[in-house]
């Protein structure tokens, strides 16, 4: 049996799966005091009292970003090249809340009494121009032990071209402070850019003794229940890893929790061979979509811990993902001009939207949809939370039917106008924006809310359909279950393209894949599945940033640099819709991607499902459509008595546990031979 | 306000799709761009701008003071070319000082825009060209004393005529300007966010139509300007004045540029009137469009700094403002510095404002735009490379907490500075330190910010040359309530000759030789309040951490701390704060 569980700020899903394919899945409160509790109370639900049975758990939390988010990190020191200890806190100078007079740049983790300087520096060629002075970090090393520093962090200018000093310095400090978790800049990020660098390292030490004693003290209650499987810690590049790495590079965990489901839409699409896919989750307090393309979910070079004005930068791959406060729970409210928004405020999970019936009185888009039919008052949760229509009327009828002088079913679908078309921006950013004609696309949508949602993001976009997976409640833990061992590395390499040194960049990626099978090897991966993808980021000389080109060992070998020149000349025009050729192109990074897994044949999690037999039940009720259909007659489906080849046409919602997929008027349901139901928008 | 017929759904909907077009075009300039300044700086901004060059939209983010400011020179275009003499796949470029009142690195590039046969609008894209030609290379401060030493001008020329490419002026670009492959990558970044805005916005044009559309536009601009009056509304009535000067123009050293500016609060309008502003001046600090930029920006600051601009927002703005004044240039002034002075102007309508709004005001910042370019001639290529940056300095203590240390100032928004190791990648510059500068905040009841340093020498090459700029220096950054002021902005020269360093300000081309250096130092900022009130933890804190040398702790505020123990000595302290607090009384 294989299981995921991914704790999430609410909930603690599980999906397991066992050796005859069968998929069971359940929720828990998450419990934040004592994390493990949840995933306990998951397993008894399951019904698993022993995990003997289980082979491989693959397990995603919020350890590391609560850490970071909280402010709860370790005592951590920093130490940084003489004269470069304040960069830090410097940061990029900029004030992107231009016009805040009361504006914040990011709050060190580390204050300027333990930042530490250290004589040592490299030239940006890598060359020694101050050797590192021993004595001198001994004499700190003392220091942060008589203080009881818990974590140090290590950045040295330009480290990534020689990582030499750094690592010697490790060494120094494993011996003088056995005890403290030590992290270097190189081992984390190999790219120039030395604000960026120092903070991700700082972030890994200061969740470093968290995320460790966590993952600890999961394994010790794991081996209490006779656990003898391998137990993977998911990654925010959308892969996995043993809990070893984990433990010495947290920071890879940090944003791990949307990158679950995203890979799941990444593996469904490459089964139904979808050359390109938007995936899109929506919950109760955000909407985040990716933009899958031959299966593969992209990554972002950098990401900002609480948002891009005042987060704290992490510099590790990170997928793409662009998330937006549109969700279940997001408030619609009419200010003092008369001007109606919807969110980013959420009423979250408590007190959650009006028709919960738990203290909520802003009316939400939960309860807009459930005012104009499209929600099943009795059969949330599988009628585990029956959900109030009166109260959710009341409100929706205060706060933005009477303000903005509307028949309250013309505000609840105002608002539900309004999310779908932030929604639809946020998609559209994702793809349009990249030069991808939305004909060719195809929405996978997932998520609580996902269903109930993507038809209309889908219609506004011009998108021909959307499929919604099986479970899409739990499809963030479901996605775990196809997750990879993986790992990312990167090297800056500055270089005009064409006089570049074929040798030096082939060896740069030798060892790259040397390092990658060893570690891959250590995590368990089965030897003849590991496999490495090799990227070039390039530029136009003059230019800042960068596009990523795929290339080969062999294209390498051959010295092909004119293939890799049409190449990012092809992907320039396919971004920005114009291409310099002839100009002069540069290299900037050497980018590797490696990874593999213990089976030699993947466990399929998407499998055949029976084929429809007879009608199935149909209820119905009535159902508000829009202003261009009103109220219809809408038949009501479930989705577990639909089997596959079931077919029917719009005005129609099929309801399941943690979920409800809408298909409009004019619109097709089709279920496929994987129980996907496909909407074919009309 | 006439009644709209608008469905309120479409105007939500339209209320987010039209910035996201020029959010996208934005993005499509930034990346393509060739040169750190639009790309790295993000000295841009794009527009859609109807037929009567009023403004559709603007891109949100960047450098954010160009406010609703690219109307007039697409006006000045229809006027010139005529509005029936626009045909699709004409590109239009602009720089003229006369309307665009900035240097001339800052280019426009338009195009018009057609629907259903009809001009309904253009597209705009302005960013700034590392070089324009001219005497003066790249960044920094430059000494001309017109704007026809500052570079080449382009007074609305079809760039391309109905797509077909001018091959005269093209020729006119590649030879008169030093680095004219930067400038046509460039060229070719703002075509492509044009053309891009044109399909993006076509496509919202087909869905709801023209009329439509324009509708939004103007109730859109209706909802900015009744918002903007709430906001004046809540400053209290009155007239509220303040003055300061800048150093100088960089030509005559000596003589101060004074700025005095007087705001008049009355119901929901203000007016900035900015009357005994400094007259023109010789050298470059002139703009021609500053005074309108800065008193937008202001009024944003102070009545809604949440919105997105459009032209309805500064409607209940009034501004007096002579000609030839040194923010209302007339041609042929210098513009090459001409941004140089308006974030003091900015800090001056704040401070005028302190009295009215006590618990919004801080203390004066750095207020400087802390650019400097190094550059040379690379010996392989033959080529000129140049190296801008920002160094950015302390804000002022504000009214609950103390000031951001190392930042831009209030006018440059979302600019970020280059790493450390960029710049010794790509040019030969060696970084000795990047650090704050103790002692350099204001001492207040809350703090000034700390300013930054940058220690520059020339690595592995005989010499480089630096633009200096520098302002501020005699007119540091101000305290407020008893505050004090902070560190000046100020740069250190030394030529590795054994002389001492010296201080030195708006000196454009300086040879620094192989053994010399420049430190770039960025002022901290002002102090808000009186600093013997500052609570002594704070101080400890700030000793302990760097920021405050324990002398200064001691003289400014009055605590004494045991260095070895880290703590503070409770009855000294009491005793000195004391004496302090009496000898003031005995000043007054």
């Amino acid at each position: 049996m294989r299981v995921g569980v991914d704790i999430g700020g609410t909930f603690t899903d599980f999906v397991a799966m066992g050796e005859d394919g069968r998929i069971l899945h359940t929720k828990s409160s998450t419990t934040p005091k004592e994390l493990t509790e949840g995933i306990l109370q998951c397993f008894d639900k399951a019904g698993l009292h022993k995990l003997a049975q289980v082979k491989q758990l693959l397990h995603g939390s919020t350890v590391a970003i609560n850490t970071i988010i909280q402010g709860v990190g370790a005592k951590t020191a920093l130490i940084t090249t003489k004269g470069m200890r304040d960069i830090y806190e410097i940061g990029r100078e900029n004030r992107p809340d231009s016009w805040n007079l009361f504006f914040h740049r990011p709050r060190p983790l580390v204050t300027r009494e333990w930042r530490l300087e250290v004589s040592e520096r490299s030239t940006p060629k890598g060359d020694i121009l101050v050797p590192l002075d021993e004595s001198e970090l001994e004499g700190i090393a003392g220091r942060l032990e008589k203080h009881g520093v818990e974590a140090v962090a290590v950045c040295f200018l330009h480290s990534y071209m020689n990582p030499a000093h750094e690592r010697r310095a490790g060494e120094i400090l494993h011996k003088e402070l056995p005890d403290v978790f030590i992290s270097l800049s190189n081992e984390l990020v190999r790219e120039m850019g030395e604000y960026e660098r120092t903070s991700t390292t700082v972030l890994n030490a200061y969740v470093g003794p968290v995320v460790s004693s966590y993952l600890n003290h999961l394994v010790g209650h794991m081996q209490r229940l006779e656990f003898q499987g391998v137990l993977l810690i998911m990654q925010s590049n959308g892969g996995c890893m043993s809990v070893e790495v984990a433990k010495q590079q947290p920071i890879h965990t940090t944003e791990s929790g949307p990158v679950s489901g995203m890979i799941g839409a990444a593996h469904l699409s490459q089964i139904l061979d979808l050359p390109s896919a938007v995936a899109f989750d929506m919950g109760g307090t955000t909407a985040k979509t990716v933009f899958v393309q031959k299966g593969t979910v992209p990554l972002a070079p950098v990401c900002y811990i609480g948002g891009y004005e005042t987060g704290q930068p992490m510099k590790v791959p990170v997928a793409d993902i662009v998330e937006i406060g549109a969700g279940g729970g997001s408030i619609a409210s009419v200010d003092d001009l008369g001007v109606l928004s919807v969110g980013p405020r959420s009423a979250g999970a408590d007190p959650g939207p009006v028709c919960y019936g738990q203290g909520g009185t802003e009316p939400t888009v939960t309860d807009a949809n459930l005012l104009l039919g499209r929600l099943n008052p009795q059969n949330f949760l599988g009628g585990e939370m029956p959900l109030a229509v009166e109260p959710a009327r009341d409100a929706l009828k205060r706060r933005v039917a009477d303000p903005k002088g509307m028949d309250v079913y013309r505000a609840a679908d105002a608002i539900l106008q309004i999310v779908t078309n932030n929604m639809s921006l946020a998609v559209r950013r994702i793809s349009v924006e990249r030069g991808i004609d939305p004909r060719d696309c195809v929405i996978i949508a997932f998520g609580g809310a996902g269903p109930l949602h993507a038809v209309g993001v889908a219609k506004e976009l011009l998108i021909p359909k959307v499929i919604v997976p099986p479970i899409p409640g739990h499809f963030s833990a479901l996605g775990m279950l196809v997750a990879d061992l993986r790992h990312d590395y990167v090297q800056t390499y500055l270089h005009e393209l064409k006089s570049a040194d074929r040798n030096a960049i082939l060896s740069y990626f030798r060892e790259f894949e040397r390092q990658a099978r060893a570690t891959l090897v250590s995590e368990g991966a089965s030897i003849d599945t590991i496999s490495s993808s090799l990227r070039l980021d390039l530029r136009y000389q003059g230019q800042d940033h960068v596009l990523s080109v795929p290339v080969t060992f062999s294209e390498l070998e051959n010295g092909e640099y004119q293939v890799f020149i049409e190449r990012y000349d092809r992907t320039h025009l396919d971004y920005y819709g114009h291409a310099a050729s002839g100009e002069i192109v540069e290299v900037v990074n050497l980018r590797l991607v490696a990874s593999g897994r213990a089976n030699k044949e993947r466990v399929e999690v998407f499998r055949p499902i029976t084929e429809q037999k007879g009608r199935p039940e149909v209820g119905g009720r009535r159902t508000y459509w829009g202003p261009k259909w009103g109220w219809l007659d809408t038949a009501i489906y479930q989705r577990g008595q639909l089997g596959s080849g079931f077919r029917c046409e719009g005005p129609a919602i099929v309801e399941e546990w943690a979920s409800t997929t809408l298909i409009f008027p004019g619109d097709k349901l089709m279920v496929d031979p994987l129980g996907n139901l496909v909407v074919e928008v009309g | 306000m006439g009644k709209s017929t608008i469905d309120p759904v479409t105007l939500e909907v339209l209320r987010a799709a039209i910035p996201a077009v020029c959010d996208e075009m934005a993005v499509v300039l930034r990346r393509a761009a060739h040169n750190m300044f639009i790309y790295e700086i993000q000295d841009f901004s794009v527009a859609i701008v109807d037929p009567e060059g009023n403004l559709i939209g603007q891109n949100r983010g960047a450098i954010p003071f160009f406010l609703a400011d690219l109307g007039p020179p697409i006006q000045s275009g229809i006027a010139e070319i005529g509005k029936d003499n626009f045909f699709p796949g004409d590109v239009i470029i602009m720089n003229h000082p006369a309307v665009c009142g900035q240097h001339l690195n800052n280019v426009i590039i338009y195009q018009p825009v057609f629907f259903e046969g009809r001009l309904v609008s253009f597209t705009v894209a302005r960013g700034h060209w590392m070089d324009i030609g001219g005497s003066k290379m790249g960044l920094g401060f430059s000494r001309t004393l017109d704007v026809y030493q500052e570079g080449l001008q382009f007074r609305n020329l079809k760039i391309y005529e109905a797509g077909k490419p001018n091959k005269t002026l093209f020729r006119m670009i590649e030879d008169n300007l030093r680095r004219p492959d930067l400038a046509l990558g460039d060229l070719r970044a703002q075509i492509a966010a044009c053309r891009l805005g044109e399909r993006r916005f076509l496509a919202i044009l087909e869905k709801y139509g023209l009329e439509t559309v324009l509708q939004a536009v103007s109730l859109l601009a209706d909802q900015a300007e009744e918002r903007a009056r709430k906001g004046v509304a809540r400053i209290p009535d009155g007239v509220y004045e303040a003055e300061s000067f800048l150093d100088s123009d960089g030509v005559d050293l000596d003589k101060t540029i004074p700025v005095k500016v007087r705001v008049i609060v009355e119901g929901t309008s203000m007016t900035i009137d900015f009357s005994e502003m400094g007259e023109q001046v010789k050298g470059p600090v002139n703009s021609g469009t500053g005074g309108l930029l800065t008193a937008r920006s202001a009024f944003k600051i102070l009545t809604s700094p949440n919105d997105f601009a459009n032209e309805g927002h500064f409607r209940p703005l009034k501004m007096i403002l002579p000609p030839g004044k040194f923010i209302s240039a007339k041609p042929p002034a210098a513009l090459g510095s001409w941004s140089s002075g308006l974030s003091t102007v900015l800090d001056t309508i704040l401070k005028a404002l302190a009295p009215a709004l006590p618990h919004l005001i801080p203390a004066g910042h750095k207020a400087d735009q802390g650019e400097f370019g190094f550059y040379g001639i690379d010996a392989s290529t033959n080529k000129y490379w140049l190296c801008g940056n920002i160094r950015g300095g302390g804000h002022g203590g504000r009214p609950h907490e103390d000031g951001e240390s190392a930042s831009v100032n209030l006018l440059q928004g979302d600019i970020t500075t280059a790493p450390v190791e960029a710049i010794e990648q790509k040019y030969p510059l060696f970084v000795e330190n990047y650090s704050l500068i103790p002692d350099s905040g204001g001492p207040g009841k809350f703090r000034g910010g700390l300013g930054t340093e940058w220690l520059i020498r020339p690595f592995d090459v005989d010499h480089v040359f630096v633009n200096i700029g520098g302002e501020r220096f005699g007119c540091p950054p101000w305290g407020l309530w008893g505050g004090k002021a902070g560190m000046p902005n100020h740069y250190l020269l030394d030529l590795g000759d054994g002389t001492k360093p010296e201080i030195v300000a708006k000196r454009p081309g300086q040879l620094v030789p192989k053994k010399g250096w420049v430190a770039l130092r960025g002022g901290g900022g002002g102090g808000w309040g009186d600093p013997l009130e500052r609570d002594i933890a704070r101080v400890l804190t700030d000793v302990i951490r760097g920021y405050v040398s324990p002398e200064k702790a001691r003289s400014e505020y009055g605590v004494v701390i045991d260095l070895s123990k880290k703590e503070v000595d409770e009855a000294a302290t009491r005793a000195l704060r004391e004496s302090m607090r009496q000898a003031c009384k005995k000043w007054d």
